[in-house]
């Protein structure tokens, strides 16, 4: 009887290795088309130097906007499961990371260094992450890759300092999330009041504002994948005291 | 050329067969990651064949690489950390309902309460 | 020199899948996707590079140590 699981495991992969096998032994050259259109027009459609960004903030913005839905459905699915999961048992949760002190229990590992590097790091991880937002336009970076970076630095004020601040309160994290998702659907249906389609650029090409589309967008989805990672990860560590 | 497509192409495999084959829970989550690093690996690995500079205009450069796929990876990892996260969320609450993360335990204990 | 980073990426996986401590697993999760970040800033990747590093080293590896710590960290053996 245990041996017709294996049999069906076995075969599971050969079918798999016959389909991925295909791409692996295919001898046709990568076409290079879309690289040499690229390389003359992105500047002249979408005024930035970056070209990744130029596609996915110029030619094929509607991706980012499915892919930000899918963050936002994920990152609410999870936070749904995390928060009913029980209470958890006296051992468990005197080893919350953003217990003051005294309510701490003994054994749980939290020493001096651990506070003084985080906190210490915290604000130049965090301005280098809203350095790595803004300018995405002519240096590589953007929206995803500086709001995680801006996620880890509100990670690590969470873990180094004992007083409370804004920054890692999930209340007013879940309000910046709400209005930077607003804001990136207004900015989306802009366009066709400016006869350039959806999410086109409501600015016009060839003058010398035209990136500035590119670097709005690229502040409301930072904003909002850095803070809805941080509630997560802030929920995930204990310190959402309030629903 | 054909030897680093053949790592890649084993790492997938690697990541399928811990989907399939291993009982543990979280295990199985590590196969998904597994195979989402293989995937953006062959694409970047491709892509980096037909020019030899990175794709940001600038005025020295002649021959950049192509930057479509490059595109395509930047919203293929964001989803997979998207699907890691709300998988391991499912695979706590299992653990929290029966006790158990091995996946015939789980099979068993959960079809003896019906 | 891609063949020796993708031979350390394979070595790393496999390891992850095989070992009986959970968290040993987690480090090798997180030591492949800087590995990953480092191959793709050689094949003039740095787009692709910035987030892997970001996300596989950070928030991939906060997510798994939350799992584990709500629920086994050996694996049962059967």
């Amino acid at each position: 009887m245990k041996y017709i699981n294996t049999a069906k495991q076995i075969i599971a992969i050969l079918l798999v290795c016959l389909v991925v096998g295909v791409v692996i032994i295919s001898e046709h050259s990568w076409p290079e088309g879309a690289r040499d259109y690229l390389f003359a027009h992105a500047f002249e459609d979408t005024g930035a130097t970056n070209t990744v960004s130029a596609i996915y903030l110029g030619y094929r913005a509607m991706d980012t906007l499915g892919e930000t839905l899918v963050l936002l459905v994920a990152i609410t699915g999870t936070m749904a499961i995390l928060v009913n999961l029980g209470k958890d048992t006296i051992e468990e949760e005197a080893v919350h990371f953003c217990l003051p002190p005294e309510k701490r229990a003994k054994n749980a590992l939290r020493t001096h260094l651990l506070e003084v590097v985080s906190s210490k790091l915290g604000p130049i991880v965090l301005l280098f992450g809203f350095y790595v937002m803004l300018y995405g336009h002519i240096s590589p970076g953007g929206g995803f890759q500086g709001g995680v970076i801006v996620a880890s630095s509100i990670v690590f004020l969470a873990l180094g300092t004992e007083t409370k601040s804004k920054l890692t309160n999930t209340v007013v994290l879940s309000r910046i999330e709400a209005i930077a998702f607003l804001a990136l659907v207004l900015a989306s249906i802009s366009g066709v009041f400016f006869e350039t389609g959806f999410f086109g650029n409501p600015i016009k090409p060839e003058t010398d504002l035209s990136a500035n589309f590119i670097i709005l967008l690229n502040i409301i989805i930072g904003l909002k994948v850095g803070t809805s990672i941080a509630t997560m990860c802030i929920a995930m560590m204990g310190g959402r005291h309030d629903l | 050329m054909i030897f680093e497509r053949i790592l890649i192409f084993a790492l997938f495999i690697a990541g399928f067969a811990a989907i399939v084959g291993i009982k543990n829970i979280i295990k199985k989550v590590f196969g998904l990651n597994l195979i989402n690093a293989a995937t953006v690996l062959l694409f970047i690995l491709e892509g980096s064949r037909i020019g030899d500079q990175a794709p940001i205009l600038a005025d020295s450069v002649e021959s950049m690489v192509d930057p479509v796929p490059q595109a395509l990876m930047l919203t293929a990892i964001v989803i997979g950390v998207c699907v890691t996260a709300l998988s391991l969320a499912l695979a706590v609450r299992l653990y929290k309902a029966t006790g158990s993360l091995d996946i015939e335990v789980i099979t068993k204990r959960l079809q003896g309460e019906h | 020199m891609n063949i020796l980073i993708l031979s350390l990426i394979l070595a790393l996986g496999i390891y992850a899948l095989l070992c009986k401590d959970l968290l040993h697993s987690i480090i090798a999760l997180s030591a492949l996707s800087m590995l990953s970040a480092l191959l793709f800033t050689m094949l003039r990747a740095p787009d692709v590079a910035i987030t892997e590093a970001a996300v596989g080293a950070g928030v991939t590896t906060i997510i798994f140590v939350w799992a584990i710590r709500h629920t086994q960290r050996r694996e049962e053996d059967s």
